[in-house]
């Protein structure tokens, strides 16, 4: 099935205004927003959309409570669509809403929506560092530092559930969404992508007893690891709390920042995730702090040594 | 160990306090009227032991300033027995520090010698 990856995520909330700031502050293009919520977007279009908690279009909260009120795939076409209503349909409700779009649960009880996606194509700008001996360098006089940089996330990467059953979670967006497993550690979960992408993940489990069914994180792919330290540092310094990194994870490479946020989650900053096709063989390990990155730092203030003795 | 003094903390929200330097907020008060509610910046979760709580400096309850939440997955905590009464914490709770209004209007931290230690 020619799923592309998450289009957009939906929050209820408690806390609409902090949501509205917070997601704006993390980088994402506002659109509509208002006292009842917002969009937020990345370069390409895809969203993080705000709702009251008690909003009545949503569909219902999880038992838990937890935030996240739907998932909303993009697919390749209406081919797609109708292909996934039928598969789905074959053993639960498959609804049609008017923006043409689907809407189920997954086997964990998740909404999920299916939509032809919104996506629009990205034209980015290759990162170019200078590396001694490499074909293709930045060049001579191109700066690479820059104070103002504008920074926005550019797609939505990847969401990451606390599942109550790792292997029946698996096994429905395996065997009926068509997910590859790309690795896997071995105590908490898979990692998932769709047959529409070569991303190492666009979902993650981690298995959890059932009254902690939730959402662990979120994250946009950032243009590249400066970017990702970047924004990083600016949403640090407008107070808001990291959780853990600036790092590097080692399955799927792809460098971390995760901040506290008030929809009640994490959310990451990611970039340089690791491109798969279907000749990549899983690998699997129980998880560490070892297994689970390279290295893991600690932002601290700017600083310089000296004063004035020289 | 001085915190800050009461008006610094308007009637029914919360601020934290890194007295140490170590990097993050050690401890968070939550004030109602002239009652201080003290407890460590440690979410219980499992797996999470330890994480730190707000979502932004000085950013440890809900809309309403009815119940504490960890901005990490969600959690609630009862404000005055720092008991979780919702979400991946629950039979578990926040650990309540000595922080006392004195005299002089101001808040001091009465640190338990051997066991707060960072």
């Amino acid at each position: 099935m020619n799923i592309l990856g998450p289009d957009g995520l939906v929050f209820g909330v408690d806390n609409v205004a902090a949501c509205n700031q917070y997601l704006t502050d993390y980088g994402l293009i506002p659109r509509d927003v208002s006292a009842q919520g917002g969009r937020f977007e990345g370069l390409d279009g895809t969203y993080v959309e705000i709702r009251r908690a008690d909003d009545p279009s949503l569909p219902p909260a999880l038992p838990t409570g937890s935030t996240l009120r739907k998932t909303i795939y993009g697919v390749a076409d209406a081919a797609t669509l109708e292909q996934i209503a039928e598969e789905l349909g074959r053993d639960r409700e498959v609804k049609r809403l008017d923006d043409g779009s689907i809407e189920t649960l997954d086997d964990m009880g998740f909404a999920l929506g299916f939509q032809v996606s919104i996506r629009r194509p990205l034209e980015a700008a290759d990162e170019i560092v200078n590396c001694p001996g490499a074909r293709q360098n930045r060049g001579v006089n191109v700066i690479g530092a820059a104070v103002d940089k504008d920074i926005v996330p550019v797609t939505l990467s990847h969401v990451v559930y606390f599942v109550p059953d790792q292997h029946k979670a698996e096994a429905f967006y395996v065997e009926r969404l068509g997910f590859r497993v790309a690795d896997r550690f071995t105590n908490l979960g898979p990692f998932l992508r769709p047959a529409g992408t070569l991303d190492h993940h666009t979902l993650f489990m981690v298995h959890t007893p059932p009254h902690m069914q939730g959402v662990e994180h979120f994250t946009f792919h950032m243009a590249n690891p400066s970017d990702l330290l970047q924004a990083g540092k600016r949403f640090q310094d407008k107070g808001y709390e990291s959780f853990w990194g600036p790092g590097r994870h080692i399955f799927g490479s792809n460098w971390f920042w995760y901040f506290n946020s008030p929809m009640g989650v994490h959310v990451e900053y990611d970039a340089d995730m690791d491109l798969h096709d279907d000749s990549w063989e899983p690998r699997a390990c129980e998880s560490s702090e070892d297994a689970s990155q390279i290295f893991n730092f600690t932002l601290v203030d700017n600083w310089m040594p000296g004063g004035d003795p020289h | 160990m001085h915190l800050c003094a009461l008006r610094d903390i308007p009637d029914g929200h919360s601020r934290g306090f890194d007295p140490r330097g170590g990097g993050r907020d050690y401890l968070f008060v939550v004030r109602r009227g002239r009652q201080i509610y003290a407890w460590r910046n440690a979410c219980p979760h499992p797996g999470y032991e330890g994480a730190s709580m707000p979502w932004r400096k000085h950013e440890y309850l809900d809309s309403e300033r009815t119940h504490i939440v960890c901005a990490g997955h969600g959690a609630l905590f009862d404000v005055e027995s720092g008991e979780c009464t919702m979400g991946p914490c629950r039979g578990l709770g926040l650990k309540a520090l000595n922080v006392r209004l004195e005299g002089d209007e101001q808040l001091y931290w009465y640190p338990d010698a051997g066991v707060e230690e960072q």
